[in-house]
């Protein structure tokens, strides 16, 4: 891919606009060393999917989703000691994704509502978090949702 | 494994930058307090086990299931971009 700058001085490849990176400070449990993700939307307009992958290993990709777009009634709080580690002064600063593992069959699909991800809009510092005392699951199927 | 006997409200360095302490110690639990710098996260053992177990399943998604997916779902509310606006995939 090449890279252009377009006129407000913002780098392009000719296939995509500039995209937001996540900056995992403390990398993924399972992928210590990948700190920096890009964050795409997947699927069109109506898909509330994007893909997460890693800048440092392409081949490592996460499908993600806000969790609203799956379990409305899913509204955890986030922690004082992440909102901290994450710069966030109120709640309008966090996005919150959810990893949806995909395999052969989509009805399978589920999402791993133990461990959001919790971004910082502004400066898109991320981490991979635990709801205290939760009963949520690692794998949670989608189809049992809405 | 390094053994090492506290007390409520004494603590533990490891390495220069993360400080474990004890702060309460309750039958048969212990309340602790751990202080690391941003690049350190800090779970549970078992949680930690679990989440790496689950993020390494996940990192391989079926893109082809995906697809299939992607059409099921039913168009949701406006989903805020965090930073620009986000690419789209062609």
């Amino acid at each position: 891919m090449s890279a252009t700058t377009d006129a407000n001085g913002r780098s392009t490849t000719n296939d995509q606009e500039m995209v937001p990176v996540l900056q995992f400070a403390g990398g993924l449990p399972g992928f210590a060393d990948l700190k920096e993700f890009s964050l795409v939307r997947w699927g069109g307009d109506n898909s509330p999917l994007s893909l997460l992958r890693s800048i440092e290993q392409p081949e490592t990709e996460f499908v993600v989703a806000p969790p609203a777009a799956f379990f409305p009634d899913y509204t955890p709080e986030i922690d004082d000691a992440t909102a901290e580690r994450l710069n966030l002064q109120d709640s309008d600063d966090a996005l919150m994704l959810v990893i949806l593992t995909v395999d052969k069959e989509p009805a399978d699909a589920t999402a791993n509502l133990m461990g959001p991800i919790v971004v910082n809009r502004h400066t898109l510092d991320a981490a991979q978090v635990v709801l205290t005392g939760s009963d949520y699951e690692v794998r949670t199927p989608l189809a049992t949702a809405s | 494994m390094l053994v090492l006997t506290r007390r409520a409200s004494q603590s533990i360095m490891i390495g220069h930058d993360v400080v474990v302490t004890v702060l309460e110690v309750r039958g048969d639990q212990i309340r602790l307090g751990i202080r690391a710098p941003r690049d350190i996260d800090v779970h549970r053992e078992e949680v930690f086990r679990q989440l790496q177990q689950a993020n390494r399943l996940a990192a391989s998604p079926n893109l082809e299931a995906l697809e299939k997916l992607g059409s099921m779902v039913p168009p949701d509310e406006q989903q805020r971009a965090p930073g620009n606006d986000p690419a789209r995939r062609e």
